[in-house]
């Protein structure tokens, strides 16, 4: 995907250079070519433009990955939205690793119950309701 | 199975040095400081949190939907399912519960990893959502809950967790479930409620994000709090003056920007908007003066300044 990026994102560059649409400044209207608090926020990066792109496409990246987890087309967009940079940043990085709370049924093997159990008493987890 | 079992002689001593394992391992006294402990009441529940039990899989959007109810917005369990549960995960990721609450108008705050902070939250009157691993860290059973209460005498906390309301558990039971998630928990404020447990640079962050979503003017209340709390932070000064140049105050959002360059003269983009901002005031020799600091100093702004000045 890295490479994908690689070769799409100049001729992504160029078409915003091109057509010069100020989509990317919009939450300032006001007063034009403000740097906006999430811009400085990413300051780290080389260039302001340049990261702004990378960050449309990152944002495309992980739509894709929960289309692919089985989220509904329709919720996705809005999903994406209301991540932050740095959080769409992650979820790129390490979606697959992440913990995702559940409180799923733990499919009991005998061994892992009584290991569970002896741990629930001794205060290390809190798996099995009646040992509080 | 059973008869197995009792013949295998090696199992009694494989689970007892398990679990020596286990003990030197996680065993930790939960750090909660003589400072907070006489800084908040003996004993706080966080009035009028109103349970909601999860069914299959639904922690993550339980807990949501009870934090967003405590802070004026109402969200259903089966609304919120669409909006953060993750089929393929079977639960739901972090970024996505943080992302739920700024959809429906809170700010979410990350807060410290620690029991003071979230007694600290408590103790403010406002429930915390903490992600935990029930279970052990080679079978885990992540898990959010709410923390609604404390009561110091018996070093105990209340939750509402699962398909359990006002679950009573011990600070240290609690703790060593926590920190599986390296501690991770947030609380959810509207706009201009900031956490009682500090401010710094991430609630700047956190601010920003929300600001992403719900826009300048719903957000301009927080930057204003937290530009009370923490005058000095640039960042937010910055943030604030953004806000304000979003909703059309444009002396005070210059005014703002000042206050940003003078806590931090190195900041190149608080001198650009403010040359910006001061333009559109019409102070023409300020305005330059604060373009030409910004095309000084050296960084990926500096040709932005520099374009600026010539067009003028």
């Amino acid at each position: 995907m890295k490479k994908v990026a690689r070769i799409v994102t100049p001729f992504v560059i160029a078409s915003f250079t091109m057509g010069s649409v100020s989509a990317m400044a919009a939450p300032s209207a006001v007063v034009d070519g403000l740097v906006t608090t999430q811009e400085a926020l990413n300051a780290d990066q080389v260039s302001a433009d340049r990261a702004r792109v990378m960050e449309l496409l990152s944002r495309d990246e992980v739509r894709d990955q929960l289309v692919a987890q089985g989220v509904d087309p329709a919720q996705v967009e809005e999903r994406v939205a209301a991540l932050s940079d740095q959080e769409v940043r992650e979820m790129n990085a390490r979606l697959d690793q992440m913990p995702a709370g559940a409180n799923a049924v733990v499919g009991a093997l005998f061994t892992v119950f009584i290991v569970l159990l002896v741990t629930d008493l001794l205060g290390l987890t809190n798996v099995f309701p009646f040992t509080r | 199975m059973r008869f197995q079992l009792m013949r295998s002689a090696r199992w009694p001593g494989a689970l007892l040095f398990l679990v020596g394992l286990l003990l030197s391992g996680c065993a930790t006294t939960p750090p909660l400081s003589e400072g907070t402990r006489s800084a908040i009441p003996a004993r706080q529940l966080v009035d009028e949190v109103p349970f909601q039990g999860q069914r299959d899989y639904q922690c993550g959007p339980a807990t949501l939907a009870m934090v967003l109810e405590h802070g004026g917005r109402t969200a259903s369990v089966d609304e919120l399912i669409p909006q953060v549960f993750l089929p393929g995960r079977e639960g739901s990721v972090q970024p996505e519960m943080l992302a739920t609450v700024r959809r429906h108008g809170l700010i979410p705050f990350v807060i410290p990893g620690r029991v003071d902070a979230v007694l600290q939250e408590v103790a403010a009157d406002r429930p915390v959502v903490v992600l935990q691993n029930l279970s052990l860290p080679w079978w885990p059973m992540w898990h959010y809950a709410l923390v609604i209460g404390y009561d110091l005498d018996d070093e105990g906390l209340v939750l509402h967790s699962g398909e359990t309301p006002r679950m009573a558990v011990s600070i240290g039971r609690f703790d060593t479930t926590w920190a599986r998630s390296n501690r991770w928990a947030f609380v959810a404020l509207p706009p201009g409620e900031l956490p009682a447990s500090g401010v710094n640079r991430e609630t700047a962050e956190a601010i920003s994000a929300f600001e992403s979503v719900q826009g300048a003017q719903t957000s301009l209340p927080a930057w204003q709090a937290l530009a009370g709390r923490e005058p000095k932070l640039a960042l937010v000064q910055f943030g604030l003056g953004n806000a304000l140049a979003a909703t059309g105050k444009a002396r005070e959002a210059a005014r703002a920007f000042r206050r940003a360059v003078e806590v931090d003269p190195e900041f190149a983009a608080a001198w650009l908007n403010l040359g910006l901002m001061l333009r559109s005031l019409e102070r023409m020799g300020e305005a330059n003066d604060a373009l030409n600091r910004a095309a000084e100093i050296p960084g990926p702004l500096q040709e932005r300044a520099q374009r600026r000045l010539e067009a003028r």
